[in-house]
């Protein structure tokens, strides 16, 4: 199997606390993994760890992100590398439209990997492409971006973004928002829709709702900062009949 | 983005004063752009005193050093139905100082006065200072009237948003102040704020 993600013994805290006790977990290329645990088990730490969450220290351990050191890439030379992470709650950036977000990252992404810019009429196609690929409305590109979304709105802008950034590996974060069942079906159908035999997904939750529109190959259960159990969905079907006091 | 119309009365010297006489139906509008190393110290009074008048004072300043911008505003509704609007949008670094008092009284005759007046900073550096002083004195009891201070940072969620979809830190800088900056940008000075703030980051 082809290794996408590894990684090896991770510890990593917040101030003083260390929150991440030694996570080991391995992503082959075209799987989707699921990361479930009780709150306080460390997800939310895990996921600003590989995404480069500047408040975050590691202290031990090594991420190899497609045989590169993760670690000691910056947060914009992750995403340039096919990295994607769906934030929980979406920032608002006042002022600055979904068009000219995107064609920022658009640029800075052909920048990285040595391309030449590209057409505006390319982009604008492409933006329109992908908009109506995710089901937005046109007029949502010159909306300033997540300001007065909804939190559905919210969601679909993100699963936007994924589809035209088209990363390799992408990291959802859907620690708290397990109860608004619409919102998981925006994500569940777009991560369904994007999925490819060559690229991978971290879905990190703390409800089996959104695992029942998208079924990972991989379930891990993280507790108390570790990785208590790897398994298939069967897990997923114990977690929700004994809840995490069983791990 | 942008706004057409850009007048400064001062034409962009250090120290200007005037005051205006707003009469019925008409309209005035001044804007002011302060660019890195330039200190200005403006003081503004308007008087709007017949029926309808109407004011829009727009200012933007950017200060990288040891500059001094100081706006000094009065914005005095003398009869009804007038409508004032001030916006002053500013970034200061450096070790640079920014004052902007501003002051609107609507008198007792002005019923179905609209005045509006914003100030909002951003702060670069440790060493730049910004006092803010909006004041609004209300006469009369048939007007909309709001006022709103603040001074901040660039803020740093979004900016890691940014990052985290590939934009590099100082391009996600520069989209922030510029689209921060956007509704006090004159269009003919647009080229001069960008060149500006890309020299800011």
């Amino acid at each position: 199997m082809d290794t996408l993600l590894e990684i090896r013994n991770l510890h990593a805290r917040i101030g003083e606390k260390e929150i991440l006790k030694g996570i080991d977990l391995t992503v082959g290329r075209g799987e989707i993994h699921a990361v479930m645990g009780p709150n306080g088990a460390g997800k939310s730490t895990l996921n600003a760890v590989l995404t480069g969450r500047p408040d975050y220290e590691v202290t031990e351990g090594t991420v190899l992100y497609d045989g590169k050191d993760l670690l000691a890439m910056s947060p914009e030379e992750r995403s340039c590398a096919g990295l994607f992470l769906s934030f929980q709650y979406p920032v608002e950036i006042p002022g600055v439209t979904i068009t000219a977000f995107m064609k920022a990252a658009i640029q800075a992404r052909r920048k990285a990997q040595g391309l030449e810019e590209m057409k505006t009429a390319d982009f604008l196609k492409l933006l329109k492409q992908k908009m109506a690929f995710v089901q937005m409305k046109p007029e949502f590109s010159k909306r300033e971006v997540n300001v007065g979304f909804s939190g559905g709105e919210k969601k679909r802008n993100e699963i936007f973004q994924m589809a035209m950034l088209d990363p390799v590996l992408s990291i959802l974060d859907e620690t708290d928002s397990g109860l608004d069942v619409d919102a998981l079906k925006i994500v569940a159908d777009g991560v369904k829709a994007l999925h490819t035999p060559e690229k991978s997904a971290i879905i990190i939750t703390h409800y089996q709702k959104l695992l029942e529109y998208v079924a990972p190959d991989v379930v891990h259960v993280l507790k108390d900062g570790r990785i208590v159990r790897t398994g298939g969905r069967e897990l997923i079907d114990a977690i929700e009949k004994d809840g995490f006091d069983q791990f | 983005m942008g706004y057409g119309n850009y007048k400064d009365p001062f034409g962009g010297s250090p120290l200007g004063k005037a005051s205006y006489v707003v009469q019925a139906g008409e309209k005035l509008e001044l804007s002011f752009v302060v660019l890195p190393g330039e200190s200005r110290d403006i003081e503004v009074s308007v008087d709007l005193v017949g029926e309808g008048a109407e004011a829009v004072l727009r200012g933007l300043y950017l200060c990288s050093g040891d500059e001094q911008v100081t706006f000094r505003i009065l914005m005095h509704h003398r009869a009804s139905h007038c409508c004032s609007r001030q916006l002053f949008n500013g970034l200061a670094g450096g070790r640079s100082r920014v004052s902007f008092d501003g002051r609107i009284i609507v008198a007792p005759d002005a019923q179905k006065t609209e005045a509006y007046q914003e100030n909002h900073n951003i702060v670069l550096s440790d060493e730049a200072h910004v006092d803010t002083r909006p004041q609004l004195e209300i006469y009369a009891d048939d007007v909309k009237c709001s006022h709103g201070a603040t001074i901040g940072r660039l803020d740093e969620d979004a900016q890691f948003y940014m990052r985290s979809r590939g934009i590099p830190e100082a391009e996600a800088k520069v989209l922030q102040m510029l689209s921060f900056l956007s509704p006090v940008t004159p269009e003919e000075k647009r080229k001069q704020v960008e060149r500006a703030v890309l020299l800011l980051v």
